[in-house]
């Protein structure tokens, strides 16, 4: 007597292989776009920009660590100001940080006498009658 | 450019991850909700397909709830976010995109109510838990305009294409899973008017015999 085939269901290994294959390609292509786009001429478009703005929170934040804000974080959610951004050559975390350098103090002005000018007398006026 | 890739794993690897993840349970709740239209409509009749379909539609949608555990968890540990607990589990809290990352945590708890849901449709009726079903073409569209919002890769072409080519079907599959469901509602009230008025008829008819008067042969 033929038994009939018991009905199986599909196995769940593509979908679990699937899924973990196509988070290890993402993980592989984004981390090889980020490492790409330290470069300036790469910075372009939003993705770039948040990308820039992420690196630069994060060089500052390496930078400041002695500060309170750099420790909590606080600054980092601050929108950027991308208009101003200068993206630098070098890897990131990298970057060399220049420090601005401090304005210089106003040369003291020297100290004038005030010398009164000497007024001249104007010569009498001599008025000849003719 | 390669030497850089240590150091960007190191300093970005958990955001890294989010991204991905986030992405993997993006496309895993599309497949899913895919299928799901696609067994609804009935657009496809061919036997044993929605067997395999349901296993694999229930497949997709467990994956894409790992996924989607996956990238609040790795968005927690990302050192330059600083989430916390609250910014990931809380709607609107997260101080970085607060819109669309709170729309985000609502899709990620709507499919886990209606995803989990499937496994005690028999504690809350088939009926209420069929309804409550349909709603999860709106998890796919929140998820979508969470990613469209916040993500960022949005502005990538490679994204952009995935998002494109996966709308236009799912909202196609909806609006014909629509007019299946009407033509259904349609053909259920037909059915009804005319079960009642064959009741009419053989009421009247079982009257009108009893009416009749006795003929003495």
């Amino acid at each position: 007597m033929d038994h009939p085939e018991p009905k199986r269901k599909p196995s769940p290994r593509p979908v679990i292989w699937g899924s973990l294959t196509l988070f290890g390609a993402l993980f592989v292509f984004l981390t090889f776009q980020l490492s790409a786009s330290a470069a300036p001429s790469h910075a372009r478009g939003a993705h770039d920009k948040k990308v820039a703005t992420r690196k630069r929170a994060s060089a500052e934040s390496e930078a400041s660590t002695d500060t309170e804000a750099g420790e909590e974080g606080e600054s980092l959610y601050a929108e950027p100001e991308y208009a101003e951004t200068e993206y630098s050559e070098s890897v990131p975390g990298e970057e060399e940080i220049v420090e601005p350098e401090a304005e210089a103090e106003p040369e003291p002005e020297p100290e004038v006498e005030y010398v009164e000018p000497e007024v001249e007398e104007a010569p009498p006026v001599v008025t000849s009658s003719s | 450019m390669i030497s850089g890739i240590p150091h960007t794993i190191a300093k970005q690897g958990w955001w890294i991850a989010s991204r991905s993840s986030g992405v993997v349970a993006l496309v895993l709740v599309t497949i899913s909700v895919l299928i799901g239209l696609t067994m609804a409509g009935k657009p496809i009749r061919k036997p044993g397909l929605n067997r395999k379909l349901l296993a694999v539609h229930e497949q997709t949608a467990l994956a894409g709830l790992v996924a989607i555990c996956v990238h609040g968890l790795t968005l927690l540990a990302d050192p330059w976010l600083k989430p916390g607990l609250t910014g990931v589990l809380v709607p609107f809290a997260m101080p970085l995109h607060t819109f669309w990352t709170g729309l985000g945590v609502i899709a990620g708890y709507l499919a886990m109510l209606l995803g989990l849901s499937f496994y005690l449709r028999k504690n809350i009726g088939a009926k209420l838990w069929r309804k409550a079903h349909r709603a999860t073409v709106a998890v796919w569209a929140l998820g979508l305009i969470h990613a469209l919002g916040s993500g960022t890769d949005t502005s990538s072409l490679w994204f952009r294409a995935f998002a494109l080519v996966t709308f236009f079907p799912i909202a196609l599959l909806f609006v014909y899973r629509l007019g299946v469901e009407r033509r259904a509602e349609e053909r259920k009230h037909l059915a009804a008017r005319q079960r009642r008025r064959r009741e009419l008829l053989g009421e009247r008819e079982m009257l009108a015999e009893y009416e009749q008067p006795l003929t003495v042969r």
